[in-house]
């Protein structure tokens, strides 16, 4: 569990978090969203005690980082920066983490093949990939078998399998009761994995609500459906809480049912269906909507729409 | 995927791994397996050895009995003894284990290492004394094998010559450990620079001011105030320590020694200073 208490960082007069107050719960995955530059990095930082707050506290499991006797059992973590020297090996660097804590040479093992690094172990860290940096960030984080994961941008820089990999990791992580906190400013991908939402800009909270809600407020989820009998399924799929809209003569876009009814209509009424998508677009409309006044770099509209 | 982390959803509290508090002997061990894991260790350490007995053995076969008043390199205007020759190579060993020092902590910081570092040991401290004690000791060992290997195969080359002496002459034994612990401090040196300056080129920089370029400079202060502060420059008092004769400019071997390491505490002093106080 991770507590964060009137949470506050100064970098000589700008303020990079301002007042932030949340918590990460055991047994769910607490996705941390904000634009660029909101403060995500800086607050993960202050829960490491590796930047010191300017003022409010942040505890993990009641303790702040520093008072804790074997923290890498506490918490683990990936940062953003790079924390590796490049001239050591993924075994090197891990075994080096794991003696702080005597945690046994057989777990540093374990973590490599769970990162999928087995057959560049003991190749110089240098030489890794995006993606093999951040696995092996990820087996650090898993190290001390922590109770707490907490993960800077972890698919930054995976491909698909990577991505969903970490998807899998986080909910197995979650459902053996580890809070795990991660930070993203993709809203449609977060919302995939995770069940709470800390939303910030400019350091500051600008939601704190589980992805349901979130989804249902925003009036996102809608689906795009697309079949050669769209007028019949239109008709079908009409009732109280359903908006069924036909951009063209093969194509429905509707919201307040999921994907999953959609589907079981068309079915049972023999429709055959082409395609059947779930839209994240408007969840992330609906983020920027959010954060689009607290954004720190702003880009010159290019498509006259731009931070909208 | 066979993991230890795989355990079932309901929360039965099965086999966790086993972890232990973060204690100084564990940090010490980390910090081993760190120094042992980068390639920079083994370069430096090698070549402050060769630096020693190589230099300090040829110049004992170079030697020729006639031109006693013409002082090699880096040690002219000085009596020559056989203790100096065995100790040509000690300047340029000096910044080779300097920098070893420097890259230990600095190099932390321009990798990035030290989030991970004190991420495992946030008490933060452990990890500056650890480094410390490593360095300066691999350097003193190791600077001990070389300077003996030099002064033994030097004593062959000097075999008859009248400057010859043996491990039983006075001082001997004194200058060539005075000399090891002299390197041994100089690695912490650079130990404690790499961490207050948090930057390799920054600490290497400090390092050579510091050791050779400080002396020459204080040569343009007056007379008198050059007289009463130039033994004291780190350089200059830890070099009483492995003079073989102790002369009116120098202070004794005992006091000289003291002030370097005095110099050195210092410094390590402000390193722990800025690494408990500031972010990383
Ligand atoms: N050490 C520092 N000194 C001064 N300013 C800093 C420092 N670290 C971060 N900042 C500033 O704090 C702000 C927040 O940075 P931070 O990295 O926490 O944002 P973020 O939410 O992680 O952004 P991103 O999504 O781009 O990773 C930025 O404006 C950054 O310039
Ligand atoms: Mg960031």
């Amino acid at each position: 569990m991770i507590e964060a208490r009137e949470l506050t960082k100064r970098y000589g007069d700008k303020t990079v978090v301002d007042r932030l107050s949340f918590t990460v719960k055991p047994g769910e995955v607490t996705g941390f969203l904000g634009p660029n530059g909101a403060g995500k990095s800086t607050t993960m930082r202050m829960v490491l005690g590796l930047d010191a707050p300017t003022a409010g506290t942040v505890t993990v499991n009641g303790r702040a980082y520093a008072g804790h006797g074997a923290p890498l059992h506490e918490i683990g973590a990936l940062l953003e920066a790079k924390s590796v020297h490049p001239g050591r090996s993924a075994v090197g660097h891990l075994t080096a983490l794991a003696q702080t804590h005597g945690i046994a040479r057989k777990r540093v093992d374990e973590v490599i093949e769970l990162a999928g690094l087995g057959s560049v172990a003991h190749k110089r860290v240098g030489a890794f990939s995006l993606g093999m940096g951040q696995r092996l960030g990820i087996a650090a984080a898993l190290l001390g078998d922590p109770e707490v994961v907490m993960l800077d941008e972890p698919v930054n820089g995976l491909d698909p399998e990577g991505v969903l990999w970490i998807r899998n990791l986080l909910a197995d992580l979650a459902a053996e009761g580890r809070a795990v906190l991660l930070s993203s400013h993709l809203m449609s991908e977060t919302a995939q994995i995770a069940d709470h939402l800390v939303i910030i800009g400019r350091g500051r909270l600008l939601a704190d609500t589980t992805v349901a809600d979130f989804v249902r407020e925003s009036g996102a989820g809608a689906v795009k459906v697309a079949s050669d009998e769209a007028a019949k399924l239109q008709a079908l799929l009409a009732g109280p809480d359903v908006a069924v809209t036909a951009s063209n003569e093969t194509e429905l876009l509707v919201s307040g049912l999921d994907a999953r009814a959609i589907g079981q209509v068309a079915l049972r009424h023999g429709v055959p269906l082409h395609e059947l998508t779930p839209l994240g677009a408007s969840l992330e409309e609906a983020f920027m909507d959010l954060t689009t006044d607290e954004l720190e770099y702003r880009s010159a509209p290019a498509d006259g729409r731009s931070a909208r | 995927m066979t993991i230890a982390l795989e355990r079932p959803a309901e929360g039965g509290n099965k086999t966790r791994t086993p972890v232990k508090p973060v204690r100084f002997r564990r940090v010490l061990l980390s910090e081993t397996t760190k120094f042992r894991t980068i390639r920079s260790t083994w370069i430096c350490l090698a070549l402050g050895l060769v630096l020693l007995g190589l230099f300090g053995s040829i110049g004992a076969f170079t030697y020729d009995g006639a031109g006693v008043t013409d002082g090699p390199p880096g040690i002219s205007g000085r009596p020559l003894d056989a203790v100096s020759l065995a100790l040509m190579g000690l300047s340029f060993a000096s910044l080779v284990v300097g920098v070893f020092g420097v890259l230990s902590t600095a190099g932390e910081y321009s990798t990035g290492t030290i989030r991970s570092t004190l991420a495992a040991v946030p008490k933060r401290l452990p990890v500056l004394w650890a480094k410390a004690i490593l360095a300066g000791g691999a350097v003193f060992a190791i600077s001990a094998v070389g300077v003996f290997a030099a002064f033994l195969i030097g004593s062959v080359g000097l075999d008859g010559e009248a400057i010859s002496l043996s491990f039983t002459d006075d001082g001997v034994l004194r200058a060539l450990f005075g000399a090891a612990l002299y390197l041994g401090l100089v690695a912490v040196f650079g130990v404690a620079l790499g961490a207050l300056l948090r930057s390799p080129a920054g600490g290497i920089a400090a390092l050579v001011s510091i050791l050779l370029i400080l002396p020459g400079l204080a040569m343009l202060l007056p007379d008198s105030w050059y007289d009463a502060l130039n033994p004291y420059f780190p350089s200059n008092a830890g070099g009483a320590v492995y003079a073989l004769t102790e002369t009116s400019d120098r202070l004794s071997p005992g006091a000289g020694i003291a002030v370097f390491a005095g110099w050195v505490a210092v410094t390590l002093a402000a390193a722990a200073f800025r690494l408990k106080k500031t972010d990383v």
